[in-house]
């Protein structure tokens, strides 16, 4: 339960600090009144279907303050594509000769900008078997590489240029199904970089009444309501964390209280024989370590198995992403929780054992 | 020589009030090395209350208790399970084997406490075993056997530590006859061949003359029985 707890809550707040990371803009420029949606997007790839005229970047670029304003398009998400390892994938297009947020990111990873055609993949992006480029609406993407995983739909999005998306959507006309229904001259949000020193909430203010159809809000109040979400969460799993460690420690006080009540002739008998009162009590305190230390490797593990079986399911019912932490930091989070374990364990077990250990041999014999 | 001595030993439950009840009265008992004392009466008399005092395993509420010249009630808890590791052994009248230890482990249990490395454990242990009968059952669990059997290897825990003294409470109260005639045989051998100092409480008139000393408790006092005889053959008691 503890573990759980701080997989869920560190995991959650670890994904809002990579994201609000990758963002890497001084203000997100979207749609008025679909602030939420452009976040769900950003944050857990949410297909969102709100668009402004492609026209707002220039009068964004104009206002005083802007150093650079970028478009992106957040595509409609595909139901079983075969070249994913998941049910849903994401398409997400920016414009590589404004771009300054996902571009340079992706130099670093890959030593080379993404061209027409080219596509980057979320961590559970992949090419089907047997095909060399994922097909998507009957166009071919070289899948150029794949990012790190971040918990979210992220992970099943695909990122390509603007050009890119048009010529899908232009393929997609004739050799798909369905054509890829991109609105003419829209984008989904823009990111805007800031001059130096310049004040951002000023120049968002700004940006939102220069342009009626946008709404700028600063990238350091984005996510605000994902992170008040993780928070409400976060301390209601406190508050049912710590009524269980008590719950806890109130059983196990009484299992071990009924354990040396049970044993107390046997106790009586090995003092008759020469063990010391010291001998009871860590005899009892050894045992409560081994139980704590078994019964907590099989909670950390249980924990550890339904993290990664139901992250998915946790991910869509507590509405915000759960990065799952590295091994190094899961080994850290299972002997964190071993040690509390053994705390409980040995609070509870001390009363009893000192009990046992300090009562006359006697009277531990009695009946 | 004295093994045991009791000077003016009280012993009283309860509150100390008008609800307090004394299990024993001022009592005064010298154990003479190699006495084989047997202590009857009848129940709720204090006798096992007598044997718990005189081995520290209950505290008294008055008196000195001396054992093997040590006064056990003025050194510390770990000084006094140290001496009763040391000098005594202990027969229980219930079953008194840990259920998950071997007849071999069981046996050599006393010495985990004692700290003390000794090469012929095993070989003793065996020898023990092998004296009471059961020395084909060493790797048995206890709750393969009879209660006779059970007691026997009780016995022979008791003497693996070499004790001076050795102290039974009721030890043969929940066999029969015959089995009991049998537990009393190893003492009675045990005593004869070791020369122990053995203290023993039962509520069985009968096994008086497998002693060679008898004391009678009435209320929580001693009367010493003065007719009370060695048995010329101590293997045939009348």
């Amino acid at each position: 339960m503890v573990l759980s707890t701080v997989i869920i809550s560190r995991g959650g707040e670890e994904s809002l600090r990579l994201a609000r990371e990758r963002l890497g803009a001084d203000i997100v420029v979207v749609p008025r009144g679909s602030v939420t949606g452009v976040e769900g997007a950003l944050l857990l790839g949410n297909a969102t279907n709100t668009y402004m005229p492609r026209g707002v970047v220039e009068s964004i670029a104009a206002v005083p303050g802007v150093a650079v304003a970028s478009p992106q398009l957040y595509l409609t998400s595909m139901a079983n594509s075969s070249c994913c390892s998941v049910s849903l994938m994401f398409m997400f297009a920016f414009d590589p000769v404004t771009d300054f947020t996902i571009e340079p990111w992706l130099k670093e990873k890959l030593g080379h900008d993404l061209s027409a055609g080219q596509a980057v993949g979320g961590a559970d992006v992949f090419v089907p078997d047997g095909q060399d480029k994922i097909k998507l609406y009957g166009y071919d993407f070289d899948l150029v590489g794949n990012l790190e995983p971040t918990g979210t739909n992220l992970d099943q999005t695909l990122f390509m240029t603007f050009a890119s998306a048009n010529d899908m959507a232009e393929a997609s006309r004739t050799k798909a199904k369905m054509a890829l229904p991109i609105l003419a001259d829209t984008v989904s949000s823009v990111m805007v970089k800031a001059e130096p020193g310049a004040d951002r909430n000023a120049i968002a203010k700004a940006i939102t009444d220069a342009v009626p159809e946008a709404q700028a809000v600063p990238a350091a109040a984005m996510f605000g309501s994902y992170g008040s979400q993780i928070s409400g969460v976060l301390r209601t799993l406190v508050v049912i964390v710590v009524l269980t460690v008590v719950l806890s420690l109130a059983l196990m006080g009484l299992v071990f209280w009924m354990s040396v009540h049970e044993r107390r002739r046997q106790i009586g008998v090995l003092r008759a024989l020469g063990a010391t009162q010291r001998f009871v009590l860590l005899a009892y305190m050894t045992e409560a370590t081994l139980l704590a230390l078994a019964g907590g490797l099989a909670g950390a593990v249980l924990a550890s198995v339904a993290m990664y079986l139901f992250r998915d399911l946790l991910v869509s019912a507590l509405g915000f992403p759960i990065l799952s932490p590295s091994s190094a930091s899961l080994f850290g989070l299972i002997v964190a929780g071993l040690l509390v374990a053994l705390l409980v364990a040995a609070a509870a077990a001390f009363v009893p054992a000192l009990r046992a250990s300090r009562q006359e041999p006697a009277v531990s014999m009695r009946e | 020589m004295t093994a045991v001595s009791l000077r003016g030993v009280g012993k009283a439950y309860g509150d100390g009030g008008r609800t307090a009840f004394a299990a024993l009265r001022d009592v005064d008992l010298d154990v003479e090395t190699n006495d084989f004392l047997v202590i009857t009466g009848r129940s709720g008399c204090g006798k096992t209350t007598l044997l718990n005092v005189a081995t520290g395993l209950a505290t008294p509420t008055s008196g000195t208790v001396t054992v093997d010249g040590v006064e056990i009630w003025s050194i510390t808890d770990a000084a006094r399970s140290g001496l009763r590791n040391r000098t005594m052994g202990f027969v229980f009248q219930f079953p008194s084997l840990l259920p998950g230890l071997s007849l071999e482990q069981n046996v050599m249990l006393p010495l985990e406490f004692s700290h003390e490395e000794h090469a012929d454990t095993r070989e003793r242990a065996r020898e023990l075993l092998d004296m009471v009968g059961l020395g084909h059952r060493l790797g048995a669990r206890p709750h393969e056997l009879s209660a006779g059997q059970q007691q026997r290897v009780v016995i022979a825990r008791a003497l693996i530590n070499r004790p001076t003294l050795l102290l039974a409470d009721e030890p043969s109260s929940d066999l029969d006859e015959e089995t009991e005639a049998e537990i009393m045989e190893i003492l009675r051998r045990i005593h004869a061949e070791q020369a122990l100092t053995i203290m023993m409480v039962t509520h069985a008139r009968q096994l008086v003359a497998f002693g060679t000393r008898h004391l009678e408790m009435v209320d929580g006092t001693v009367r010493e029985n003065a007719q009370h005889e060695s048995p010329s053959d101590p293997a045939a008691p009348a």
